[in-house]
């Protein structure tokens, strides 16, 4: 029997099947991107940018392609396995089976979380073929892994649960994600940033927090202390497990 | 002994519509209860609520006694529900599909893999196991529904509407099988447009019209609530209908065609000895009778017809033809003993 219920593990099974059968929809992409980020932003800009933050520039940028790679995976399918089960109403078969409302919630989200960790393990590997990056801090970076997927896939979720068509899912990718992801400090430090209110903007950006402290486990060098942003990280991913919780037991997006 | 469904004053409105307005309903354990109505009576609506599907707006709903909100897990796990609307996931061949369902309650995974092939097999699309939902005939998703109902064991299985669009092969293999399941104690909640079917295989029905229950009870008791006919051949036919006086007042009407004499009362088999009796005693020579029960399809008409629409704000829900939704029914016409 093991620790978790069978119900649980037989959802959480069933959501990273789905994932794991369709490589060709799920790994391949990012693997490609990834391919053609390092070589561009990498190999051929980074001789002219230089050092930045005291690493070259592709060493800087590795971390938060993975970042990148692993959070907008967690996102989507989380976002995409909700909204799909609803839209052909097999979300049903979860629903109408004795599965407690977080049980379900954390099948969903830890399912998503994995695909994004796959996902960043992926683009790891792509970084160390055109870097020599190694991990510095293991523990560091697992755990911010594993935290900032499980944020992602948790807002993923609720963007699953309020979408209406498949439209609004690709307008919460353009206009939420990818703002977060480019003013969050992927290709740039702080320290590049002029004071004002753009140095304020990615401050306030949760995004810079989680490429700054992946930075750390994989360089070793951080721009504000890594306990701190874990520790608020984790705060949020806690909250909005919570927050789904809620939404499920009230039938938000699931029931009429 | 707790009941297998216990509803009271149950009520859900949509937008603009009230679906179940204070419907209250006891289904014992263990029976094989019909749920009948016009298209938008509000039955579907009724299931989803007890599988968490709808919320209610108001009223208690409990299934095996457990409150469907308060103790919905307990509640969820007595079910197994074939819906009217095919819900079934997509990206896994069939057989996985059922695996997955099992597993959601709670059962190993070999056992699950046993119990999926056995009610594959029981269903008759065992070597379909490997496919999925998408490719399979019309009818073999509705056998694949009951499939996956059936995979959990439920105490109690529902049924919604699970011979619509079906062949006469599956509806009677289905009927045969929940029939043996109800047998072996599983208390079953069919909803039908076939009043045929609910004739054949319920010991109780509930009719359900614009969300409000205008009758609950055994087939053959709301069949003696519709008239029978009752046609007598006379040798020498009087010239105009005479009056009656058997049948302490169940005699509805006589009409007088040719040499035959038509009576319409209730309870048309317990009138009819009186009558000829009568007929008898004042002189008429009887050459042949015949009795046809009313059928409860004729019932359904009766008491669903002319309701006041309660959700009336909506055209689609055809509460003024119930016609139309039985009569697609072959054989329907047959009625209760099919002597017509
Ligand atoms: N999700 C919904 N939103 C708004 N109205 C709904 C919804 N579901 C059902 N209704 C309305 O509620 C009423 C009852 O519908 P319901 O599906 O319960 O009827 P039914 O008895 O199952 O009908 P049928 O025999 O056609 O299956 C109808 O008027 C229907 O239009
Ligand atoms: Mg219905």
């Amino acid at each position: 029997m093991g620790v978790f219920p069978t119900g649980f593990k037989t959802l959480t099974r069933r959501e990273i099947l789905r994932f794991v059968r369709r490589p060709r929809n799920t790994f391949v992409p990012p693997l490609i991107t990834n391919v053609l980020y390092f070589s561009v932003f990498g190999v051929i800009l980074g001789d002219r940018v230089g050092q930045i933050a005291g690493v070259p520039y592709i060493l800087f940028i590795l971390p938060g392609l993975v970042v990148l790679g692993a959070i907008s995976n967690a996102f989507e399918n989380g976002s995409f396995s909700i909204f799909h089960g609803r839209w052909n109403e097999y979300i049903h078969e979860a629903l109408t089976s004795p599965l407690s409302y977080s049980q379900m919630v954390w099948a969903y989200t830890l399912s998503s979380a994995l695909r994004g960790v796959i996902v960043g393990i992926i683009i790891s590997v792509v970084g160390a073929v055109f870097t020599s990056v190694g991990v510095t801090r293991p523990l560091y970076l697992v755990a911010f892994a594993v935290v900032i997927t499980v944020l992602f896939a948790s807002f993923g979720i609720v963007g699953g649960l309020w979408a209406d068509d498949f439209d609004d899912l690709t307008m919460m990718n353009q206009f939420i994600l990818r703002p977060l992801v480019f003013f969050g400090g992927v290709f740039y430090a702080l320290e590049n940033l002029p004071d004002g209110p753009l140095q304020t903007a990615t401050l306030l950006n949760p995004m810079f927090y989680m490429v700054d402290g992946v930075r750390y486990g994989f360089l070793g060098t951080s721009e504000v202390n890594p306990n701190l942003s874990l520790a608020v990280l984790t705060l949020m991913a806690v909250v909005m497990v919570g927050i789904n919780t809620v939404l499920f037991k009230r039938g938000f997006g699931l029931t009429d | 002994m707790t009941a297998a469904i216990e509803v009271r004053d149950l009520r859900k409105r949509y937008e603009g519509v009230q679906a179940l307005d204070g419907v209250s309903l006891t289904v014992p354990e263990g029976s094989f209860f019909g749920l009948l109505g016009p298209n938008g009576a509000g039955k579907t609506t009724f299931i989803s609520i007890l599988v968490g599907l709808v919320r209610k707006s108001g009223g208690t709903a409990e299934v095996f006694g457990y409150d469907v909100e308060d103790d919905y897990r307990e509640a969820r796990d007595a079910i197994g529900l074939a819906p009217q609307e095919f819900n079934v996931d997509r990206f896994f061949p069939i057989r996985e599909v059922l695996e997955h369902k099992a597993g959601y309650h709670g059962i190993p995974a070999d056992e699950a893999r046993e119990r999926a092939d056995e009610v594959l097999k029981r269903v008759g699309i065992y070597e379909k196991r490997d496919t999925r939902f998408d490719w399979l005939s019309g009818g073999m998703k509705r056998r694949f529904v009951l499939a996956r109902a059936l995979i959990t064991e439920p105490d109690l299985l529902i049924l919604d509407e699970p011979t619509a669009g079906v062949d006469v092969q599956l509806r009677h293999d289905l009927w045969d099988l929940i029939t043996e399941l109800n047998d072996g104690g599983t208390t079953i909640l069919l909803t039908t447009h076939y009043i045929e079917e609910a004739e054949r295989l319920c010991d109780e029905v509930a009719i359900l019209d614009s969300g409000r229950i205008v009758a609950v009870d055994s087939p053959e008791d709301l069949m003696d609530r519709g008239a029978d006919r009752i046609e007598i051949q006379l040798r020498n036919p009087p010239a105009e209908a005479p009056t009656l006086t058997a049948g302490e007042g169940n005699v509805e009407n006589v009409e007088l065609d040719g040499n035959r004499l038509v009576v319409t009362a209730r309870q048309g088999g317990l009138v009819a000895p009186d009558v000829v009796r009568e007929l008898d005693r004042e002189g008429f020579e009887i050459v042949d009778l015949e009795i046809s029960r009313t059928s409860l399809e004729e019932v359904f008409v009766e008491m669903t017809r002319g309701q006041e629409t309660v959700g009336g704000e909506d055209e689609d829900s055809g509460e003024d033809d119930p016609e139309k939704a039985t009569a697609a029914a072959p054989g329907t016409s047959g009625g209760a003993g099919g002597d017509r």
